[in-house]
């Protein structure tokens, strides 16, 4: 308050001035920020002059200047101001801190960064911006939110598997998720999951509470991620979590909401009469007798006809309103020596699709000691426990809970003449799984570190870290003798335990100088040694007494397994960062990691990276334009590399144990050696642009980058007739080149009422430059080929339906007359053109509304349950029959995209066909947040310091062509296929209402 | 102190950082001590036989390759691939295709393993009755590997030599049907001679050769030595002889039985999935096909299937579906997968019989078969009516064994029978995959 009221005299004085003589006079004066710190840098020019000064260390100054001139006072990240020149020339000048993001301090690898100062390309996102879907992990909730960043859940199960792309698609078989490193420990986020549950593999991240989490710091470009070099070609997530402030007095936290889960929309399946009637069309089709025709009266022998049957709604069964609940309780404060922050989390989300929970309860602990003012040591501690009740939900029929809903077909009744459970075409009897599936897991995760610095002399800095990431997965499943697994075998059961730990032992030495206020220097030097082990112990049981027993020590038959396996890295590190006058900045990596999984003489990878930047803002010509606040061009070239993803043996001739014969072991050879293995190694280079307009009001990102992986590490397939179906080797080259745009404005910013907008929205082209043999992906309808995006389709086309026959025209693309393997034709990608998100809020007095939409665009999307449930007749009482198969050709003249049912031919019998390649584009209202702060007036006599109320929803609204219920899905957690809806439930729409409460 | 941490940090650079990157596998050993001693040779012989019998091979697929192409078994699941066998649309990406190629070739890279490395091992404890008895379950499983493999696909490439680097056994053309048959025969008198003369019906010895070899005859029309080789077998009626009734060789956990010459066996540690394509959900299995209705009415015919209809059951109503019951025990998967019966010897030599102007002789033989299953015995007095009856016979004893599909196109009737009149459909697609993947090889015709 004294401050202020100094400027405000410092302003009256000099506007004093105003009526004085003009005669050029020497003017100086000191730069400070609004808490009094000397600003350098600063530029101070005369308005509509070119004379000009910039700040020296002391935030000094001093220029000739005419009573009456009007000064022009700006630094980056500072509201400019202006001051006249009166009487006084010596003058002292406060510049506040303007609100935009350029002040905020950036989470940088192995350090921080001023966003001002920034040369590589990051997004930091304030976990406080994102915490309001309730999904159960923070990648989730990154969806949107940062340009180039692509995130989609896998299904609507919490704490499944998500899709998550910086940057597009660089790998065929190593990982394409980024490195993931929360408080300097390098993280797990390999699923675990052992026991089945059809394609698709739990989150390792939704171990980690995100309401734990400060802020999350994305790295793009490769002038930020190649310190972290082997590991960086996707991209790193550095995830600060919250730590308490020295001198602050303790604050209670508290977050407590509850809330509702239901499926907005589901599929649309055909009556029983409307399933016979095709049927019989198909038979009478294929020129087979009416009088025999499987739908004909129950007295002929047949079924009974089409009108007399029944219709059964099973999704009804399966979905249902499932239960949200969040609560976390922090504690934290600090001392002059001590800061802390406690934390205490549990959550728990039913999933909409029944059997399917998940809960996590989870503890926090950050602490940091000032030993002496040169020795600081603390810890960083996550202690979580996720639970999870499994269903089988993707492909294949056994135990399958949701294709037993969805793909039994509605005439079939749910129980035998005699009264027991009926099973259809390889099914479940759908109330026997409601009932009787038993599948759950638990996951217990450590993830911790501790430090010790040093501070050698000013400047320089010593820190020792060890750090580990511990997570033991524990999974069980039984299955009684209700259902078919468990059926023959009188129960079945199986139990897994897997264990991974990854240690990390890191020095780094740090360096930080400033010559003058021109010459600022820092340099980092560091190594670290990583080991990763982790162990399996499997067992299983069948036989048991009853299905009132249903652990394995019951059962008279069992096996077990045992499994291990280990990798090691080493690496060296370092950085050095300069810049002139904060005008000209220039930085410079360089790691080397060397990985156990290669042979020696291949160990060892080199990642270097340079970047320059640019402030214009700083230079002459921009100093007094002021509606320009910031503008910084930025550009960078590095190298990154993968080993993430492939076999920890992967270079090794192996023979594998266990191909037993008569129960006597047996030995085959596995795998083929290839001593010339190494790193997979991506370039990219990155220009950028940052702009600040009116103080910052409105703040602009633009960045185009090309990334370039070349020595892929391939699975080449190798001709069979070898006895190997393939090898691992360095062979082909996948390009990634895109734009991001992202704008952040503050429309309104009057002290009762706020409105901010940001937008972003990215393209990725991505192409696989060469690849010496096409490559399937694990759902065949997806193929990587050379020319091609990744995730392209690669189907029959169909041409059109001939109105005359009703029979499909496919497209016969060598021309034979024939169609054959050699007419399949690639048919769009699983990759959208661009995408996005949307975020508004608004905030008048107490009340804040924050609307949020996130988009894709161009994407496609395989619709194979459409290819089960449209199968005109081939599929009879195996399958359900979906209302779409009621827009068949029937007579001639039809105009249709769907063939006459017919079970000849290749109407049916053809796969993939691009009839099933639909459009997967959306826009969606991923969330909305509405909530009240209470006045502190009301507040204070209650003696609580803070308390907001609030409603929040999401996935409330959804625009999109695709025929099924979302096209945010995925079969598989395999990540060579994207796109391909089977069996998998959509995205949950939710509703809840919370509090937060600070005491 | 200062020399000490010199020397520590060297330690750690050099020597340190080399040990701490060297890590062996746990799970695996490098192919270099793969086949070094007697213990190591027998693991890999074990190896051999669970490559045979793996899901791929006789353990499904390649079977299934064969009763579904017959036209008796009905597609009645999900999956695409069968649909394509069954529905006559087979491409050349069908996985099921796709997927008993890799696995004959597996088994046939693991024979050439054990053929290279046996004769080089020096351990007392491989004695050379034992050695030879190794070389002679690998050069008969090879063959066995290429009479399939010829029987599928034609002529094929004929790889002789184990791959020990990608580069090994690439730009081998295909050789033609009459070279391929003659390394099948080549390998089998190889074998023959190293083999002990004794009777194991889980294991290859000199017995199974003659057994395969009555079958190659057979297919290479060779009547007098196919007559010659069945009748090795069937004259040995103490070990060989025809379970009664038709069941008894496999129903109620039977293994092993006389009507057995060569069957794999399967336990715990080792299963198969031919349960769970047959069998429906409320035994455990998916039903994936079933035999189909002309084939339920002919084993349900008291003249033609007799109690072979014990092959067949139906679910309860109100379903009532026919399925197969060949494979059906519990622990599930543990069903043996049948390579070759006495059933087959019978009806070889039947057949060869009946080629070799021997009427009476082939009645005979066709009658014991026929005898067995119950049904009243065939009058069948001519060369064409007896061959007649023994394709019909054989309808009805192998429907769930790969025989069906070989046998109409061996006789080729398959035109007259399933109406194929594309003979390029006699063979199936080389899998798509591996003209990619090997240039030297070429597709079948009309694929």
């Amino acid at each position: 308050m004294q401050k202020l009221l100094f400027a405000g005299v410092v302003w009256l004085l000099s506007c004093g001035g105003l009526l004085a003589q003009s005669t050029a006079t020497r003017v100086s004066g000191t730069v400070r920020t609004d808490n009094g710190e000397p600003l350098p840098g600063a530029n101070v020019v005369i308005k509509n002059q070119t004379k000009g000064a910039t700040t020296d260390a002391e935030g000094l100054f001093s220029l000739e200047a005419r009573t009456g001139d009007e000064l022009i006072i700006s630094a980056i990240g500072y509201q400019s101001t202006q001051v006249k020149i009166g009487a006084k020339n010596t003058l002292e000048i406060f510049l506040k801190e303007s609100a935009s993001q350029l002040n905020e301090v950036v989470v940088v690898g192995y350090g921080t960064q001023d966003r001002k100062n920034l040369v590589g390309s990051i997004t930091q996102v304030n976990a406080d911006e994102i915490k309001n879907r309730p999904v159960a992990s923070f990648d989730q909730q990154l969806q949107g939110r940062a340009a180039g960043v692509q995130v989609a859940a896998n299904t609507g199960v919490p704490g499944d598997g998500i899709f998550f792309r910086i940057r597009g698609t660089t790998s065929i078989n190593a990982s394409n998720d980024p490195l993931y490193v929360v408080d300097g420990v390098f993280v797990n986020n390999q699923s675990l999951q052992k026991i089945t549950t059809q394609g698709q593999a739990n989150n390792p991240l939704a171990d980690i509470n995100p309401a734990d989490i400060e802020s999350i710091s994305i790295l793009k470009d490769a002038e930020a991620t190649a310190i972290y070099g082997a590991r960086a070609a996707n991209g790193v997530v550095l995830i600060t979590t919250k730590r308490g402030a020295y001198n602050s007095k303790t604050k209670v936290s508290l977050n407590a909401s509850i809330g509702q889960a239901w499926a907005p929309k589901l599929w649309d399946l055909v009556t029983g009469p409307e399933h016979a009637t095709i049927i019989n069309e198909a038979w009478t089709n294929d020129g087979k007798s009416p009088a025999t025709r499987p739908f004909r009266p129950v007295s002929e022998g047949g079924r009974g006809l089409p009108e007399d049957q029944p219709t059964y709604d099973r999704l009804n069964d399966i979905f249902r309103t499932g239960a949200l609940q969040n609560y976390d309780l922090a504690v934290s404060g600090g001392t002059k020596q001590t800061r802390f922050y406690i934390g205490g989390g549990y959550t728990s989300q039913q999933a909409t699709l029944r059997t399917n929970d998940f809960s996590r309860a989870s503890f926090k602990l950050n602490l940091d000691q000032d030993i002496t003012d040169k020795i600081r040591i603390g810890t960083s501690n996550i202690l979580s426990q996720s639970n999870r009740t499994n269903a089988r939900v993707g492909d294949g029929p056994q135990g399958g809970i949701l294709q037993a809903a969805l793909h039994t077909p509605t005439y079939l009744p749910k129980f035998n003449t005699d009264g027991t459970y009926a099973k259809w075409a390889g099914f479940d009897n759908l109330d026997v799984l409601i009932n009787n599936t038993d599948m759950h897991s638990t996951s217990t995760r450590y993830i911790g570190n501790i430090y010790g610095e040093y501070d050698i002399t000013s400047g320089l800095k010593l820190r020792s870290s060890w750090s580990i990431d511990y997570n033991d997965y524990n999974e069980y499943e039984y299955w009684n003798t209700l259902t078919n697994r468990g059926s023959a075998s009188k129960g079945l059961a199986t139990s897994s335990v897997s264990k991974n730990t990854i240690w990390i032992n890191e020095q780094t030495l740090s360096y930080r100088k400033s010559v003058g206020i021109q010459h600022n220097f820092g340099a980092l030097a560091g190594n670290t040694l990583q080991g990763n082990v982790s162990t399996q112990t499997l067992a299983q049981g069948t036989n048991f007494p009853s299905d009132a027993f249903k652990q394995i020590a019951s059962a008279s038959v069992t096996t077990s397994s045992s499994n291990r396996n280990q990798y090691n890295l080493v690496s060296f590190f370092g950085r050095i960062d300069y810049n002139f006058s904060k005008k000209y900045f220039l930085e410079a990596s360089l790691r080397a990691d060397a990985s156990s999984k290669f042979a020696e003489g291949h160990r060892w990878g080199y990642f270097p990276s340079a970047g320059v930047a640019w402030q214009l803002k700083q230079e002459n010509f921009l100093r007094d334009v002021n509606v320009v606040s910031d503008l910084k061009i930025r550009a960078s070239v590095g190298w990154t590399g993968n080993q993430n993803g492939i076999g920890n043996y992967a270079s090794r001739g192996l023979w594998g144990g266990g191909n037993n014969y008569l129960d006597n072991p047996g030995t085959v050879p596995v795998q083929l050696a290839n001593p010339e293995l190494k790193w997979e190694t991506t370039r990219q280079t990155n220009v950028g642009l940052n702009i600040g307009l009116l103080n910052n009001r409105i703040g602009l990102e633009i960045n185009a980058y090309s990334k370039y992986t070349y020595d892929l590490s391939l699975q080449v397939p190798l001709a069979q007739s070898s006895g190997f179906s393939s090898i691992y080797r360095n062979d082909g080259e996948i390009s990634n080149r895109g734009l991001e745009f992202g704008i952040n404005t503050q429309n309104i910013n009057k002290p009762n009422f706020q409105w901010t907008t940001s937008f972003n929205i990215a393209a990725n082209v991505n192409r696989i430059e060469k690849l010496s043999i096409p490559v399937d992906a694990s759902y065949a309808a997806e193929r990587m080929a050379q020319g091609q995006a990744f995730h392209s389709f690669y189907v029959y086309r169909q041409l059109y339906v001939d109105p005359k026959t009703g029979d499909a025209v496919y497209d016969d693309v060598n021309k034979d007359g024939k169609i054959t393997v050699a007419d399949r034709q690639f048919y769009g990608s699983a990759l959208p053109k661009f995408f996005g998100g949307l975020n508004n809020t608004f905030a008048y007095k107490g009340f804040d509304l924050s609307v949020f939409f996130n988009f894709s665009y161009g994407s496609k999307v395989f619709n194979n349950n459409r290819f089960f449930h449209e199968s005109g007749g081939t599929r009879d009482d195996r399958r359900a029959i979906n209302k779409n198969q009621l827009k068949r050709w029937q007579k001639e003249g039809d105009i249709t995209d769907v063939p006459r049912v017919t079970t000849i031919g290749n109407n049916y019998n053809l796969s993939p066909t691009s009839r099933f390649v639909e459009d997967g584009s959306f826009l969606r209202l991923n969330s909305l947040v509405f909530g009240y702060t209470i006045p502190k007036a009301v507040l204070r006599k209650v003696g609580i310091s803070s308390a907001r109320v609030y409603y929040n929803g999401s996935n409330l609204w959804l625009l999109s062509n695709y025929q099924g219920p979302d096209p945010e899905v995925n079969v598989t957690a395999d990540p060579t296929t994207q796109g391909y809806d089977l069996g998998t439930p959509p995205q949950p729409r939710t509703a809840q209402f919370g509090l937060n409460l600070t005491l | 102190m200062k020399k000490i941490v010199n020397i520590l940090l060297s330690t750690l650079l050099l020597t340190g950082c080399q040990q701490f990157l060297t890590v062996q596998p746990d799970l695996q050993v490098d192919q270099s001590q793969a086949i070094t001693n007697a213990s190591t040779a027998e693991a890999a012989v074990n190896g051999l036989y669970n490559r045979l019998g793996s899901d791929g091979y006789y353990g499904s697929n390649f079977q299934a390759l064969a009763y579904l192409s017959g036209g008796d078994v009905q597609w009645t699941g999900s999956q695409g691939a069968p649909q394509e066998i069954t529905a006559r649309k087979l491409t050349a990406d069908n996985g099921y295709v796709g997927s008993a190629w890799n696995a004959i070739y597996r088994t046939i890279l693991q024979a050439n393993y054990l053929l290279e490395a046996v004769p080089t091992i020096t351990d007392p404890q491989l004695t050379a009755t034992r050695k030879n008895q190794i070389l002679g379950e690998a050069y008969a499983i090879r063959a066995l590997s290429y009479f399939d493999l010829i029987r599928g696909w034609g002529g094929v490439q004929l790889i002789l030599k184990a791959t020990r680097t990608p580069a090994d056994n690439t730009n081998i053309p295909r050789s033609s049907v009459d070279e391929s048959y003659a390394q099948v025969l080549k390998d089998l008198t190889t074998a023959e001679p190293l083999l002990i003369e004794t009777t194991n019906r889980n294991k290859i010895t000199r017995k199974t050769v003659w057994a395969i070899r009555a079958r190659y005859h057979l297919y290479r029309q060779e009547w007098e030595q196919a007559e010659t080789y069945a009748s090795k077998l069937i004259d040995d009626a103490a070990n060989y002889k025809l379970a009664k009734p038709y069941s008894a060789f496999f129903a109620n956990n039977a293994a092993a039985t006389p009507e057995s010459v060569f069957e794999i066996a399967y336990t715990n540690s080792f299963k198969n999935g031919h349960y769970n394509w047959w069998l429906p959900p409320a035994l455990s299995g998916r039903r994936e096909w079933a035999p189909n209705a002309a084939l339920v009415v002919l084993l349900n015919d008291p003249n033609v299937g007799g109690n072979r209809k014990d092959l067949i059951a139906q679910t309860s109503p109100p379903g009532n579906l026919w399925y197969g019951k060949l494979y059906y025990r519990i622990p599930l998967g543990t069903d043996p997968a049948y390579v070759i019966r006495i059933a087959e010897l019978y009806l070889i030599r039947a057949e060869a019989r009946a080629q070799l102007g021997k009427p009476a002789a082939a009645l005979t033989d066709l009658n014991a078969v026929r005898d067995r299953a119950g049904v009243p015995a065939s009058q069948a007095a001519t060369k064409d009516a007896l061959l007649l009856a023994i394709e019909t016979e054989r309808q009805v004893e192998f429907p769930f064994e790969a025989d069906r599909w070989f046998n109409l196109i061996r006789t080729g009737r398959a035109a007259a029978v399933l109406g194929i009149t594309d003979a390029t459909k006699y063979v199936l697609p080389i899998p798509n995959s591996e003209i990619l993947a090997d240039k030297a090889l070429t597709q079948n015709q009309g694929y």
